[in-house]
């Protein structure tokens, strides 16, 4: 039987500048049906829920709804036929009530623009008795727990007889139990004939949730099926790419051997956290570049952050060069030689209304200073240096930073850090929003670092990036390492299997 | 130039033109303009007289850009100026040294604004809330201090001089205002500590994540106010050789924050300048005093300054 489906893309389209973020793609989902929606950061799904939610506009394409084509790129028009969208972040009022949330921006009114209380309060009540949530209308939002905002977040959608539900990364905020609260409402609503997108990293919960996934990578939708097909492995395949998984190498060079010897310049024993990380035992060798890998959510940056002393841990030791140290700040992390490459450059990199130069300089200000003065000359040499020696395009040391391409900002917070000649360079997803020659620049950049005998640590997703510069492998599973290895010794293929580990 | 096409959200240059140099340009144009209608505004000696009223606020203006930039504030500088001219009048009516009077009154402004910079830098209290609760402990203080009467000063020449002597044909004061802002200009281009501040303003998180000590700068920056209120305090004293309670009266604070927001700093943080600071005092001080020569009634005086303040406030939006 073919029914219209509530929701359809059909060759949505989007390109910023000459970039291709989404290829033509077509998407649909039923009534009644919830679609997992899977792929690692930059794949493109962000994109095709902004389209659907009409968050933007494609640049290309159509979106049915109920089989009528829409005005594109209004979030309203959306809104209005029926089609919600619940962020991963809350979009509520965290002091207005439950009530006010649930109907802010449309309320009910009588004549004279009065608001209709009593009117608002029983069609809430209905709403709830109608989902079977249980939610005090009259409490502030903020004095709910996060999975009773999801709840009003939902209950705020259904409120407009939303027919289309997309959740984009719903479950982020929340612990196990409420995990499974928030999928019961999802299964209730299915069986009301909604129709739900569903993304998530966590893919335990795609197969305990969802009737059917598409997967996208590389800006398109590389396949499209039941859940009861698909295994685990064959989903983390297809999400990290068929030719990457079956060639082990990735097809990119092989870094040379490293010798090591020695004591490791970084090691950390049995190093926890929480509820975040548990007994990690990593080391670094000077000379080799040592990458932590798998899949989003496994809590790598989380351990990056303690060890740079940007956040605590709560067990274990951490040893540079032999001696037990704790950092209790970034700058005594940075007092010992350890450079750290924030993964979000805009808010934790790099100061975006100062220049080049200013940025350059900001982690070893005592270089280019006496007595607490700066020495402009030296500000204006070690820019120089770095913009020449990282090809920072353009060459220009008072240039805001913000006015750089991604590319060209990575370079400068990477050479901010490689001014402190550090002894360890750490690397949180050094090259997400690079441009592809930028990217190779990094890379040479890092090699000859590790030449120079830095220990470098480089958190990445993209196992093509792991492949090319990686001399040992970590592999983190939620909170834990479930592998480490030598990269010669690996394949992809094995990697990939390792992202779905499930750690003892 | 593709740099610029991929971020557009850049405005147009002539908007950005306009806005960088609006406070000179209505600087120029109102001076032209008063010195038309009014030759003697132009004077040597109206000059100077401007400059003698526009020191105090000056000297608090200059420190509050570096508090503003942080995207703090500072309320309690009128209640502190207050506090430090009684200090030091009170202390030279008991027969103490001037140096010992001068070291008690930028003591006491010191200690409250590194109070008022713990709570703030340490205690992650929000500036409005804190400094506008010390506003009224440190008024209370003063009233506790020196109860609602004037104390007068009696054969301090040394302490005279500070408010009312003049060196080279300028009032000292505007001498302590003009060194005052020449050292914050020379701290915010030319050390560490000034780009610390830029660095915080611009994204404090990114500062720390640098290794810079960003709530001890944030808490310092605070000491340095009350010190500024405090000296501002002491002059003022010293110009009307007298000390109370009462001074630095409700709205004194809201002169200085206008001065700096003229001065193009944003009231949310970020980037600011006490060059530009300096001049917009210059040009509120120019305004009153014209408007003053021109027999502009008080009521009118008022609204003029507000809706000047509203426009060139308007004028530096278009920056963004």
């Amino acid at each position: 039987m073919h029914t219209t489906p509530p929701i359809r893309a059909r060759a949505v389209t989007k390109t910023y500048g000459t970039q291709t973020v989404l290829q033509p793609t077509d998407f649909a989902v039923a009534a009644g049906e919830v679609r997992a929606l899977v792929g690692s950061n930059g794949a493109g799904k962000s994109t095709l829920m902004k389209i659907l939610a009409g968050a933007i506009a494609p640049t290309a394409g159509q979106v049915e709804i109920g089989g009528e084509a829409t005005p594109l790129g209004k979030p309203t028009e959306m809104l209005r036929r029926g089609v919600a969208c619940i962020y991963q972040h809350s979009n509520l009022v965290p002091e207005m009530s439950v009530l006010d949330n649930l109907y802010l921006g449309r309320v009910p009114t009588r004549r004279l623009g009065l608001v209709d209380r009593r009117r608002l309060r029983d069609d809430a009540r209905a709403l709830l008795a109608r989902h079977r949530i249980e939610l005090d209308l009259d409490l502030p939002v903020a004095a709910l727990s996060t999975v009773k905002q999801k709840e009003v977040e939902i209950l705020k959608a259904l409120a407009l007889d939303a027919r289309v539900l997309l959740m984009d990364e719903p479950t982020g905020w929340l612990s196990v139990g409420d995990v499974a609260r928030l999928h019961a409402t999802i299964r209730h609503l299915r069986k009301q004939g909604v129709a739900i997108v569903y993304t998530s990293h966590m893919l335990d919960e795609v197969f305990a949730l969802c009737d059917t996934v598409t997967v996208m990578r590389d800006g398109r939708v590389v396949a499209n099926a039941p859940i009861n097909t698909m295994d685990r492995p064959r989903l983390v395949q297809l999400m990290v790419g068929d030719a990457l998984a079956r060639d082990g190498r990735g097809g990119a060079e092989r870094p040379e051997a490293t010798a090591r010897t020695g004591p490791p310049r970084l090691r950390c024993t049995a190093l926890s956290r929480r509820g975040l990380f548990h007994d990690i035992d990593l080391e670094v060798h000077a000379g080799e570049i040592v990458c932590v890998t798998g899949l989003v959510g496994a809590k790598r940056t989380e351990l990056m952050r303690s060890i740079f002393g940007a956040d605590r841990f709560d067990a274990g030791t951490l040893e540079l060069d032999g001696c037990s140290v704790v950092f209790r700040s970034p700058r005594e992390a940075i007092a010992h030689g350890i450079g750290f490459v924030a993964e979000d450059r805009h808010r934790e990199g790099l100061l975006l209304n100062l220049s080049v130069a200013e940025n350059l300089v900001l982690a070893t200000l005592d270089r280019c200073s006496r007595g607490g003065l700066l020495i402009a000359s030296r500000v204006r040499s070690t820019a120089q240096r770095w913009i020449a020696a990282l090809n920072v395009q353009p060459p220009a040391p008072s240039r805001l930073v913000r006015l750089l391409s991604g590319g060209n900002q990575q370079k400068v917070l990477l050479g901010k850090w490689l001014e402190l000649q550090p002894r360890v360079l750490i690397l949180d997803e050094p090259t997400v929003g690079v441009d592809v020659a930028a990217k190779a620049e990094i890379y040479d950049t890092l090699r000859a670092q590790r030449a120079q005998g830095a220990a470098i640590l480089v958190v990445s997703s993209d196992l093509e990036e792991v492949m090319a510069i990686a001399d040992r492998i970590v592999v983190m599973a939620e909170g834990r390492i479930v592998r480490s290895c030598d990269a010669r010794q690996t394949s992809i293929a094995q990697l990939v299997r390792d992202f779905g580990a499930v750690p003892a | 130039m593709s740099a610029m096409a991929m971020h557009g959200a850049r405005p147009p240059v002539w908007r950005r033109r306009v806005a960088a140099s609006a406070l000179p340009l209505a600087a120029v144009v109102a001076v032209a303009l008063f010195g038309w209608i009014q030759p003697a505004f132009l004077g040597a000696e109206n000059l100077v007289g401007i400059l003698r009223q526009v020191a105090i606020v000056g000297i608090m203006a200059s420190a509050m850009t570096f508090v503003i930039m942080t995207g703090g504030i500072d309320l309690s500088i009128g209640p502190v100026l207050a506090l430090s001219g009684l200090v030091a009048v009170l202390s030279l009516d008991a027969g103490f040294g001037l140096f010992f009077a001068l070291a008690l009154a930028l003591s006491v402004g010191l200690v409250i604004g590194l109070f008022n910079g713990g709570l703030i830098a340490l205690g992650g209290l929000p500036p409005i809330i804190v400094t506008l609760a010390m506003l009224s402990i440190v008024r209370g203080s003063a009233l506790l201090l020196g109860g609602p009467d004037l104390h007068a000063v009696r054969g301090q020449p040394a302490f005279s001089f500070l408010g009312t002597g003049s060196i080279a044909g300028l009032p000292f004061s505007v001498w302590l205002f003009g060194a005052v802002a020449a050292a914050l200009v020379f701290v915010q281009r030319s050390t560490v500590l000034g780009l610390r501040v830029t660095a915080i303003g611009d994204n404090e998180r990114v500062a720390w994540l640098s290794g810079h000590r960003t709530r001890l700068t944030t808490l310092s920056l605070y000491g340095l106010s009350g010190v500024c209120a405090a000296l501002a305090g002491v002059i003022q004293a010293s110009q009307v050789h007298t000390g109370s309670a009462t001074y630095g009266e409700f709205g004194t604070e809201l002169d200085v924050i206008a001065a700096v927001v003229l001065g193009g700093t944003q009231l949310s943080g970020g980037r600011g300048s006490v060059a530009r600071t300096v001049l917009g005092v210059l040009f509120l001080g120019a305004l009153n005093n014209a408007m003053n020569i021109l027999n502009v009634p008080i009521d009118l005086q008022l609204i003029a300054k507000g809706a000047i303040i509203a426009l060139a406030l308007g004028l530096g939006q278009l920056r963004s």
